[in-house]
């Protein structure tokens, strides 16, 4: 009785067996191909293009918020933007062109203008003192802190080729490093979020 | 900056153990529920009091 059963049942189980076996094969080339495309990684990606102290800032605020938010946080620096990363302190040798270039850059942080009310280099510096008086990081310690929250700078090639800037005219910064636009679009294009300051 | 500090006192806690940030911050209350989601820590308690929050917040074994 059971046997009469079971053996019609057998029947439709092989046949049931090859079209499962079939689809298996099939989902397991969709989940191959899904898996090669990958899913974005929880990173955020910003091109920092202006060099004035407000734009700075907010770069760098939500730069470590992020990271302390438990995300990857890529910086690329490029045109304006470089100015902020030179170290005043470090001199190198640059053709004619290149100096006068770097003459006209603002040479690191403490030296950056505001994108507006700059009132003759005032403005940059009331804010300043309006943010040690409500006790908010400056720029600087920022930058620190975005070094020890492995935040990762990168300066543009093609822009430190055009402002004459050198990568050992930059600030120590222990993320530092140097790529092309296409590197960083490659970096951007598998992140979550992309920012342009 | 107190969700960086809070995310830098956090990483040295053990799954189990209790935060408790105090903060002048206007945007921390928000700042923190946010950081709470984003991270899956839990939110023991937020107050607030003559212009602090203070904030409890609850490592558990899911947090890195």
């Amino acid at each position: 009785m059971s046997q009469s059963a079971d053996e019609p049942g057998a029947g439709i189980k092989s046949a049931e067996l090859a079209a499962l076996r079939a689809q298996l094969l099939e989902l397991q080339e969709k989940v191959a191909e899904l898996s090669a495309r990958a899913a974005p990684v929880d990173r955020l990606s910003m091109v920092v293009f202006s060099g004035s102290l407000d734009r700075q800032l907010a770069a760098f605020l939500i730069a470590t918020a992020a990271a302390a938010s438990g995300m990857e946080v890529v910086m690329f620096f490029t045109f304006w933007g470089l100015g902020a990363l030179r170290d005043p302190s470090k001199r190198v040798k640059k053709t004619l062109r290149e100096r006068l270039f770097g003459v006209m850059l603002p040479r690191g942080t403490r030296t950056l203008p505001l994108s507006q009310l700059n009132l003759g280099g005032l403005g940059p510096r009331l804010v300043r003192y309006i943010m040690a008086e409500q006790r908010v990081a400056s720029l600087e310690e920022l930058i620190d802190l975005a070094g020890e929250l492995n935040v990762q700078i990168y300066a543009c090639d093609m822009s430190r080729a055009l402002l004459g800037i050198k990568m050992e005219e930059l600030i120590s910064y222990p993320h530092l490093g140097a790529c092309g636009a296409a590197t960083f679009v490659e970096r951007a294009a598998g992140g979550k979020v992309s920012l342009f300051l | 900056m107190p969700i960086v500090e809070l995310a830098r006192a956090a990483k040295q806690c053990a799954a189990g153990e209790h935060l408790e940030i105090v903060a002048t911050d206007p945007a921390f209350p928000e700042d923190v529920k946010a950081w709470c989601r984003k991270m899956s820590y839990e939110l023991v308690s937020l107050h607030s009091a003559d212009g602090e929050y203070r904030a409890v917040v609850g490592k558990t074994r899911r947090n890195p």
